[in-house]
């Protein structure tokens, strides 16, 4: 607060809290908005009393739904409240959660009446939601606003806490008991709403004593008890009298009530009432997975809204919430305790993607650059919009550790221009997801150049499937889209049969010089220089190099490859810099270090023993990727099998370095579909944004631990993931649980990657999570996303199998599964009507479904059929793939496009394209003249019956009838006809949003009924309703939970 | 062992174990400075493994001096000890992954802790039985 004109200091007036910030306004506005002057008008007989909460502050923000909904009974110290002598911050837990647990689905109400408050007429009950919703941001400019603003959100969620807040900066720092009786003299006039508290003790202290569900409103009947805070679309489903919008702000009134004229008591305690009508799980309708098939279209949709309202948050705008791709948890409300965590046996876990690329349509991470960047003192969390300012909106509190900050004066002055500024314009206020340019703190030495080295395997396998002049000529022509923005960017190549092969780029020479190592028992750098270049400046050699690369070594007749050693030397040349090492290795290891043997054993395959096939054959390449993590090495592997592999070792390279691994199996240029996925996916792969050098934190609200992270990184400590590189694809899972009682009603998870970025700048990319806390078992079922809970799970099988066995990680699927119904048989009483079903929380009807298609996966899938390379990858995949990939890749797909629907395959309204509708995965499902797409993330079928629309194949494949379609990997002709470019238009779309997504261009095969039976085969594997060798059809495997659950 | 006579045997042993105390000791410090964030996981892996298989071999030792001296009850004690170390040792199990160690982190401190306690039992076994020695051959 050095500025001359401190915007929040020292508060002129108790009563005017926000006044500060006035004088700093642009003199054109109005002077004082009508609402400020109302609300002092009304702070002034307030002021009285010593040690209140200065009853202005409230009023000044005046926002539409609260006059309309005052709820009154909140704010006196409800039984919670003198419960928590401890916490200075005295933050009642029961009024925030009311608050926080808004209804989200009516999208963004929060924010919208929040915005709309400082331009509407201050206290007429205005009906808030619709109008305010589409008012965003821009009004926040007003002046008057932001100070109301700062304080209003927050208030309206913490309620006690910023009535203590004021009544410290009234009378000095007090502890939590004087506050509350400051609060009492207000409370006779509230006697009508006294029946509220209750509902918010309810929610706050566990448990209630029966006597609490007997609230005026209607109370269900056999409803378990759950807090009052209606989830929006409940809401809706039950169709009470209430006006949703009144529905949406069950707890504005709370926070409001001390302030709130008498006037709308009598509403809000009706509403308070109705409120708490039946918690959240009550209206979350409970269904039986039996008797129906799975609606697999949820799978598409797009997520539901947050359960906490946006407009609870600082700023009150709908980016307070991450894009759910990038932060999601797999329970929409946190766990109050570890007890209820663990009744309700689902997983407890973030699933954090932070690097991914917008979408189509998505705006970009905000980039800024602020004179500082504002963290916590204490606990290093980095402001978001889901903290409070207090005490006039000089400090604010962190919403993890709870410390009080100072607020820099920077978010409220502009030096430079010598003019104040609106905090709550600034987007670490406004968005969750953000993007800070780190000063000189945050470097411990010059910000790493981008640096690739390829390790190019030029054995006698490699040369002859042609994957080196494919790599050769797909690096030369992606070496403009490389990273290479500030011209630093540097680049070596090795290749590698028996011996090594370096390669002098100097830009002096004429052309390049290869030099060769055949030392393989010592490896060194044969010299110390020019071998690892600036791309801008030896462009001509690499070029010279690459293009030839293709013909240099047609002849070989090398059938060794010395990976090991290539590894240590080039790690020991990027051991002072760091970068990212492309492993590119067609052969077996099979000279010097890291050796590798053939140890692939049909034999094993299908039994216990299988996991040791799975697990690396030597820790050499463990070992060596664990120092490449130190250097800030990362390490990609590309491995193109004409036979044994080892994936499952040579994949531990890019395990622990934060890289990923690809497989081709059988590759082969000379098909130009295997050319072409290849080339498509490494120029992908080369040119997709980097983030060096980095590391990854999760913080989150105090009494939450995090237990364990899944995913290619490697763990630096207990909460810091460090990762040498980090890139769009890679997705984190991290595990956590309640250590100590969550108190507050909100609980904020943050993930901030510091990471260089490829123009050399120093990045921290921070996104936050807020989610409400709720003690009712009813509510955590109701909260779980069956998505991210899958996704979680199959993380969790990948783990277990190679720890313990493929069979394990079955049986451990089926259990939780089965334990999840049961728990919540238990939770709803079980018994009667529902002993013979399985009876879910609808969100969770789908979790059968992806429980079987996890077990049907490659990766777990039974059997003896699948090489242990191919599985490997898989397992190393869906280690690493974000969620909506494992979601595509355990469930494809399955479209008919014999019957389009007009639309699909065009633009729709919002200019994207639009798919058919998802078909249920089962062989009755398909008609005997129908023609399928299928696609499962990494290949897509076209699936055609014998009696398939001549017209129909005329169309799509230009041939004349059935007989004529070609079968197997092949890509559709492209036709001048609607009907082909619609289709094509399709298998695109797809394919663009797998490579943006996973750097996956899936092949496309043609799958005909009575052909290749192999081919038919797998395509039919993909049908996850039917039974599958030995597992389970979709009706049995429910059969079979029915029966664990019954026991 | 009849060089030494029963009273060099355990003091022997009384040293041994001593040190074998003090290297558990220092093993759970390093895990306790791991989850305090002190150390990095490479280092203390590294730092850790030095020390794993010089610990198992005084262990190891000691049993068989046992077994040799004739102290059949010492040697009895000890055996399981042994044998949980020889197939640890077997299996590759008794290095620490840089990799895993969080996730393994709580068992290791438990099997800390445990050896601790079998060490420092043993230890006034072993001084017990020296003091014995010592009695009987004066």
């Amino acid at each position: 607060m050095s500025a001359p004109l401190p915007p929040y200091g020292a508060p002129q007036h108790p009563t005017q809290p926000f006044s500060p910030s006035s004088p700093m306004r642009p003199p054109a506005q109005p002077p004082l908005h009508p609402q400020l002057q109302f609300a002092n008008a009304n702070a002034n007989p307030a002021l009285g009393r010593p040690g209140m909460p200065p009853p202005g502050a409230p009023m000044a923000f005046p926002r539409p739904p609260i006059p309309g909904q005052p709820a009154p009974a909140i704010n006196q110290p409800p039984p919670g409240f003198p419960t928590q002598p401890g916490q200075p911050l005295a933050r009642p837990p029961m009024a925030p959660s009311p608050v926080g647990i808004q209804p989200p689905r009516p999208p963004l109400p929060g924010p919208g009446p929040a915005a709309g408050a400082g331009t509407q007429p201050p206290m007429s009950p205005v009906s808030p939601v619709s109008p305010v919703s589409t008012q965003p941001p821009a009004q926040f400019q007003q002046p008057p606003q932001p100070q109301q603003q700062q304080h209003q959100p927050k208030r309206r969620m913490y309620p006690g806490e910023a009535a203590t807040a004021y009544a410290q900066s009234a009378s000095g720092p007090l502890p939590p008991p004087p506050g509350q009786e400051a609060f009492n003299p207000q409370q006779p006039g509230m006697a009508p709403v006294m029946q509220a508290p209750p509902a918010y003790q309810q929610f706050s202290n566990g448990p209630l004593p029966p006597s609490f569900h007997q609230q005026p409103g209607p109370a269900p009947g056999g409803a378990p008890p759950s807090y009052q805070n209606p989830l929006p679309h409940q809401q809706q489903a039950q169709g009470q009298g209430l006006p949703p919008q009144d529905a949406k702000y069950p707890n504005v009134p709370s926070a409001y009530a001390s302030q709130t004229s008498l006037a709308s008591v009598n509403d809000v305690a009706g509403q308070v009432a109705n409120l708490s009508l039946g918690g959240v799980a009550a209206q979350v309708p409970t269904v039986s997975v039996f008797g129906a098939s799975p609606y697999v279209q949820e799978l598409e949709g797009a997520a539901g809204l947050p359960w906490i309202a946006a407009g609870s948050s600082a700023s009150t705008t709908p980016t307070s919430h991450p894009h759910p791709s990038y932060k999601t948890c797999t329970l929409e409300a946190a766990p109050a305790s570890q007890a209820i965590l663990n009744k309700s046996k689902l997983p407890f876990a973030l699933v954090v993607t932070p690097y991914r690329v917008p979408a189509e349509g998505e705006p970009p991470v905000p980039i800024i650059n602020p004179e500082q960047i504002v963290r916590c003192r204490r606990c290093r969390t980095y402001i978001n919009p889901w903290v409070q300012f207090v005490e006039q909106g000089t400090r604010w509190r962190c919403n993890l550790c709870y410390l009080t900050n100072e607020v820099p004066s920077f978010f409220d002055w502009d030096s430079e221009t010598r003019t104040s500024r609106n905090r709550l314009d600034r987007p670490e206020l406004t968005h969750s997801c953000v993007e800070f340019v780190a000063p000189q703190e945050y470097m411990v030495r010059p910000p790493q150049p981008c640096v690739f080295v390829f390790v190019i395997d030029v054995s006698f396998a490699a040369v002859a499937s042609g994957m080196v002049a494919t790599a050769a000529r797909t690096i030369l022509d992606s070496l403009d889209g490389m990273p290479n923005e500030d011209n630093r960017t540097k680049v070596a190549i090795v290749t590698v049969d028996s011996a090594l092969h370096f390669y002098n780029l100097n830009s002096a020479l004429s052309d390049p010089q290869m030099l060769v190592v055949g030392d393989l028992d010592d490896p060194f750098i044969p010299q110390p220089e020019d071998l690892l270049v600036n791309l801008s400046e030896s462009r001509t050699q690499i070029e010279a190099l690459l293009s030839r690369m293709g013909d240099m070594f047609r002849n070989t007749q090398q059938s060794q490859s010395a990976l090991g050693g290539a590894v240590q030397v080039v790690f020991k040349m990027l051991q002072p810099i760091g970068g990212k090492i492309v492993v590119l290795q067609s052969s077996l290891p099979s000279v010097g270090p890291g050796a590798l043997k053939a140890r692939e054993d049909p034999k094993l395959l299908g039994t216990p023993k299988e996991v040791t096939l799975l697990n690396p054959a030597s820790m050499f390449y463990k070992q060596i990727a664990v120092d490449c993590s130190r250097a800030q090495v990362s390490v990609d592997v590309w491995l193109f099998g004409s036979g044994y592999n080892d994936v499952a070792t040579l994949s531990g390279l890019a395990k622990h370095t934060g890289g990923s691994t690809y497989y081709y199996p059988g590759f082969s240029a000379t098909r130009p579909d295997d050319a072409i996925k290849f080339a498509t996916e490494f120029s992908h792969f080369l040119t997709k944004p980097l983030g060096l050098e980095a590391v990854l934190r999760v913080r989150a609200s105090r009494g939450i631990k995090m237990t364990s992270f899944h995913g290619n990184f490697f763990l630096r400590s207990t909460d810091l993931l460090a990762l040498p590189n980090v890139n769009p694809d890679a997705c984190y899972v991290i595990e956590m649980e309640i250590e100590e009682t969550l108190q507050s009603g909100v609980a904020c998870f943050q993930t901030a990657v510091l990471h260089t970025s490829s123009n050399g700048e120093r990045r921290i990319r921070v996104v936050t999570l807020a989610l409400p806390v709720t003690n009712q078992l009813g509510d955590l079922f109701a909260a779980a996303d069956v998505k991210a809970v899958t996704t979680v799970l199959a993380k969790k099988a990948v783990e277990r199998s190679l720890d313990y066995k493929l069979e394990d990680a079955r049986d451990a699927l089926v259990n939780k599964c089965a334990d999840i119904f049961s728990a919540f048989k238990a939770q709803s009483g079980g018994g009667g009507a529902s002993a013979g079903q399985l009876l879910i929380p609808s969100n969770l009807k789908l979790l059968p479904l992806l429980t079987l298609a996890t077990l049907k996966n490659i990766a777990f899938r039974p059997g003896p059929q699948i090489p242990s390379d191919l599985r490997s990858s898989a397992l190393a995949l869906m280690y690493h793939y974000p969620l909506e990939m494992v979601i595509a890749t355990l469930h494809p797909r399955l479209y008919a496009l014999h019957v389009l629907p007009p639309q699909a395959g065009l633009p729709g309204s919002d200019g994207l394209l639009v798919l058919p509708p998802m078909m249920n995965l089962g062989s009755d499902r398909l008609e005997r003249h129908g023609v399928y797409l299928l696609d499962n993330g990494r290949e897509i079928f076209l699936y055609v019956s014998k009696l398939a629309d001549p017209q129909l194949i005329q169309a799509l494949f230009g041939v004349q009838g059935y007989d004529a379609v070609a079968t197997g990997k092949s890509a559709l002709p492209a036709l001048q006809n609607d009907y082909s470019i619609r289709v094509q238009a399709i298998i695109g779309k797809i394919r663009q949003t797998r490579l943006t997504m996973f750097t996956t261009y899936p092949h496309f095969y043609v799958v005909k009924e009575d052909a290749d039976p192999a081919l038919r085969m797998l395509f039919m594997s993909h049908l996850i309703e039917d039974r599958i060798d030995s597992v389970w059809s979709y009706s049995q495997f429910l059969g079979h939970l029915r029966e664990i659950v019954a026991k | 062992m009849a060089l030494f006579g029963e009273a060099g045997l355990f003091l022997f042993a009384v040293i041994m174990a001593a040190v074998l105390l003090f290297a558990m000791v220092f093993f759970i410090i390093m895990f306790s400075d791991l989850e305090l964030d002190y150390v990095n996981p490479i280092d203390l892996c590294s730092k850790l493994n030095q020390f794993v298989v010089p610990e198992m071999a005084a262990h190891a030792f000691l049993a068989i001096l046992f077994l040799f001296s004739g102290s059949w009850i010492a040697f009895i004690l000890n055996a399981p000890l042994v044998a949980y170390h020889v197939n640890k040792f077997i299996n590759q199990k008794h290095v620490y992954d840089a990799t895993e160690i969080f996730r393994t982190l709580p068992g290791h401190k438990r099997e800390c802790f445990v050896k601790l306690a079998f060490y420092l039992l043993s230890f006034f076994y072993y001084l017990y039985r020296m003091i014995l020695g010592l009695l009987n051959d004066s």
